[in-house]
This record gives C-alpha cells, sequence and structure tokens, in this order.
C-alpha cells in the first residue's frame, strides 16, 4: 500500500527543524526517532595513537574528549567501518581546541572549531594520531547523529464560550505547534484558518492568541510535529532521510529472510 | 576537569559556549546574569544549561600537582 505523506516545515534551519508530518501513527513516528538517533551513522574518533601527552588529563580521558567532537559525515560516501585519521600537535601555554585537529581526508572534519579539548600549560604539548570510524548510535552515544529529537501531537484550538466575568486571570500556557481554526477568534490579524502557528509566536501563552475565551484544546489524531537537532554531523534533511532510507533497509532485509 | 563535551542528557554540543560564559559571567568587569548569558548563546533546555552552569573547572587546580 502507498501513502501520500503531507510535510510541512515550520521551521528550517541548518542544525535544527521543525516539520509536520500527516497522516503518520505514534508507532511510525516513534520508530522514524528511533532510527535517527541510533541507526543513523556518523564518524567519530574511536582509537588515538599518543606520540606525547603531558598535560593534565590522562590519555584516556582525551580519547573521550576526541570521541565525543562531531565530525561532518558526508552522506553516502563511505562504507561503515571505515577509518579516517586526524592528528593534533598543540604545544603549551595554549588550549587544543576541536579546531586544530587536522584530517587526512577534507570531507570529514570537527563539526564546530572552538570545542577545547585541554588546557595546556607552559611547557606541556600534546602530540597524538586519531583514527575515526564510521559507526552508528546503537554501538556508542558518541555516533548519535540527531541530539534532541523529539515528536508531539498537532494540536487544535476551539473556542467554546466567553470566559466568564469572575473567572480567574491565569495565562493558558500551551508548548508546540497549533493549526488555526477560530481565526475570527484570535487576536492576530492576518490568521487564517489552517495555518500552522508555533505556540512561541504569542509566547506559549493562549490568552494572548485568544482574548477573553473559554477554551479547549484537542490533539489532531495522525499528526506529529517533529522537531530535529543535530550535533553538525549533516544537516536534518540528511539525518531524516538516512533515517527513514535505514528503516525501509532493515525491511527489506527481513522481507528477504522471511520469503519461502 | 575541562567542560564536558556534550550535555549528558541529550548530547548537545555545549563544550564550544563555555569560555563565553565563564568570560561574561565571572571574569568580566560587569558581570551579567546567567540565565541572561545562556539565553542568548542558544543553550536552551534545563539539561544543557545545568552543563554549563554547574561546572567547576579543575585544571587549573591541579595542574601545580601534575
Amino acid at each position: 500500500m502507498t501513502e501520500e505523506y503531507e510535510v510541512e516545515f515550520v521551521d528550517l534551519g541548518e542544525r535544527e527543524a521543525t516539520f509536520l508530518v500527516r497522516p503518520i501513527t505514534p508507532a511510525f513516528a516513534n520508530g522514524i526517532r528511533r532510527a535517527m538517533i541510533a541507526d543513523v551513522p556518523t564518524f567519530s574518533i574511536d582509537t588515538v595513537r599518543f606520540i606525547e601527552n603531558s598535560s593534565v588529563m590522562f590519555d584516556e580521558q582525551l580519547g573521550l574528549r576526541l570521541g565525543l567532537v562531531p565530525l561532518s559525515t558526508p552522506p553516502g560516501e563511505f562504507e561503515e567501518g571505515e577509518e579516517v585519521t586526524l592528528s593534533l600537535d598543540v604545544e603549551g601555554p595554549e588550549t587544543a581546541y576541536s579546531g586544530d585537529l587536522v584530517a587526512s581526508d577534507p570531507m570529514v572534519e570537527p563539526a564546530d572549531d572552538n570545542i577545547p579539548i585541554i588546557d595546556l600549560k607552559d611547557g606541556q604539548r600534546l602530540e597524538l594520531e586519531a583514527d575515526a570510524v564510521l559507526d552508528s548510535g546503537r554501538e556508542h552515544a558518541k555516533h548519535q547523529g540527531g541530539v534532541a529529537v523529539s515528536y508531539r501531537h498537532l494540536q487544535t484550538v476551539e473556542v467554546v464560550g466567553e470566559r466568564g466575568e469572575f473567572a480567574a486571570d491565569d495565562p493558558h500556557v500551551l508548548r508546540g505547534v497549533i493549526e488555526e481554526q477560530e481565526a475570527d477568534a484570535a487576536a492576530d490579524a492576518d490568521a487564517q484558518n489552517g495555518d500552522l502557528v508555533p505556540t512561541d509566536a504569542f509566547d506559549n501563552d493562549l490568552t494572548n492568541r485568544y482574548p477573553e475565551k473559554e477554551l479547549d484544546v484537542h490533539d489532531i489524531e495522525d499528526a506529529f510535529v517533529f522537531n530535529v537537532e543535530t550535533d553538525g554531523s549533516f544537516d536534518v534533511e540528511t539525518l531524516v532521510l538516512e533515517a527513514v532510507g535505514s528503516l525501509e533497509t532493515r525491511a527489506d532485509e527481513l522481507k528477504e529472510a522471511v520469503q519461502l | 576537569m575541562m567542560v564536558p563535551v556534550r550535555c549528558f542528557t541529550c548530547g548537545t554540543v555545549v563544550g564550544e559556549h563555555w569560555e563565553e560564559f565563564k568570560a561574561r559571567t565571572r571574569e568580566a568587569e560587569e558581570p551579567e546574569d546567567p540565565e541572561k548569558v545562556l539565553d542568548e548563546l542558544g543553550v536552551e533546555r534545563h539539561c544543557c544549561r545545568r552543563m554549563l552552569v554547574s561546572h567547576k573547572d579543575l585544571v587549573d587546580i591541579v595542574a601545580p600537582y601534575q
């Protein structure tokens, strides 16, 4: 069976995006979320050969920090298990940053340049060679491409009457994205029914958008708003496409195994 | 010792914001409110915020004992 999915971007940045998908079941949405976190492979430093380390931190501590530095991972170029070598050579008194890492392959580079690795004092030196490996979040959290991936229902607000004159003046807080269906009652002059409005547009307080009204909030079934952030290894679009691709690959492998 | 590279809970990279955070909230002539500095640095979730707010830099303290 084929489904026509409606996808609409509420917000799109390079490392962060909010988008609506419908119709989608909660199970499938969760599957995509889990695939984004655990199944999309990323490059991360795995083995380190120290030539000189006279800093205050042990080799293993530095190895951990180096492993957590996000490295750019071009999609489709490498196979899982392939390695790229990076090197670092810094002499004190100076701080060694992730930007000082030099990669043998220019496609795989630190995604952020100013992550401090270690503070070196006068006379201390750090010289090392590291191998970055392509692996998935399932193996080690350092390989997680998606950080803070979440989804919530698309919600809609219904006006059920006027607020009583003696009712409390409390703010009605709602976070997420709403689909406008009471454009006439909205405080915004440009509102139209069917608009997707992120709640921070009205400071997360519904009484700002629908003043003096009594409101009922409903979840729209099968419509989910994803909020995806990446650590810099790739952009959001790549992450989502690779995640869905990995689900497809798994399903195909199962299909082959089951076929008699 | 050094500031953790990533938030323990969600995994966003917070190490890069430490130096600016420290400079603006402690070393500046007019230390600013940490809440405001974190908001401006774009550190949103409270799991990431506590990584910076509650970090104690031990590298300088340990250095003489090396």
